[in-house]
């Protein structure tokens, strides 16, 4: 039996989204594929698998992501979903070989990643803007012309949305960054 | 990273010198160091493969040539590698005196 989930979480909600899967899954559905905005699961054995949102360095199919996945696959880790550079692993729940999160040397090399992802979110976001705001300046003209003021009205739009979207992802950008802070100290006694 | 009569080993690398003393692929590598501990140290997934590959790196370990259509690859000490894995033996073993004398 399988049951197909529409759900939103914005890039930055990936802790929220883990959590909700593995929620799932205590409750007996198993994540086995994922689409845009799209959640596959299948009946199962509550708690059966354990579900994990991991951020590689590079893209899924490039070499080096390729020969990471298949070692975690020679350890039982299976990959039921991506987007964009994130992969949705997971693994039996009795046997699970995935990093526990209190490792400060992993909590950091996963943190480094996330935050450098979060920074190439802000840019791009950041170039949708001063890009939209030229255009906005560069097509100012005296008589009404519907085309353009469509085309500026339509830059206006996705320069807010934009701003708006900066904004909801401004409070976990700044915690990416203590967090970050607070697994380096940690560094310096547990190695 | 030049100093490296001074390193001091994480315990998964470490780990990872000792059992590759024989070729392993990944998953032997972490069987072997979980039988050797009793269970105590289970080497994650990630830690070992980010072991594996700053090892490679640094000429501490091999991989072997693959086998036909197998994509586990097998992995060996060198002898870089048993110099490294020696030298934390005998910063090991003052550490134990050490902690010995004081504690005990």
């Amino acid at each position: 039996m399988t049951k197909t989930i529409r759900k939103i979480f914005f890039l930055w909600e990936y802790e929220k989204e883990e959590a909700w899967i593995n929620q799932m899954a205590k409750e007996g559905w198993m994540l086995v594929r994922t689409g845009f905005r799209k959640y596959v699961f299948e009946k199962g054995r509550p708690g059966e698998y354990a579900y994990r949102l991991e951020l590689l360095e590079k893209d899924m199919h490039s070499p080096e992501s390729k020969s990471y996945l298949d070692f975690l696959q020679e350890t039982g880790i299976e990959v039921v979903g991506e987007c964009i550079n994130w992969v949705y692993l997971r693994c039996k729940t009795e046997d699970c070989k995935f990093d526990t999160t209190n490792r400060p040397l992993f909590k950091l090399t996963h943190l480094l990643k996330v935050q450098d992802f979060f920074n190439t979110i802000r840019l791009i976001f950041m170039v949708i803007i001063a890009i939209c705001i030229v255009f906005i300046f560069i097509l100012e003209h005296p008589e009404p012309a519907p085309v353009i003021d469509f085309f500026k009205g339509f830059c206006v739009g996705i320069s807010l949305a934009s701003s708006v979207m900066m904004l909801l992802a401004a409070p976990y950008f700044r915690r990416i960054n203590k967090k970050v802070k607070a697994a380096i100290k940690e560094l310096y006694t547990f190695g | 990273m030049n100093t490296e009569e001074n390193i001091v080993l994480t315990e998964a690398v470490f780990y990872t010198l000792l059992v590759l003393h024989a070729p392993l692929h990944g998953y032997g590598i972490m069987q072997e160091t979980k039988r050797l501990t009793d269970g105590r140290l289970v080497l994650s997934a990630g830690t070992l493969y980010g072991a594996i590959s700053s090892l490679l790196d640094k000429g501490w370990i091999e991989a072997l040539p693959a086998a036909e259509d197998s994509r586990r690859k097998e992995y060996v000490i060198t002898p870089a590698g048993r110099l490294v894995a020696r030298n934390e033996l005998t910063r090991l073993h003052e550490l134990v005196e050490n902690g010995d004398k004081i504690i005990n």
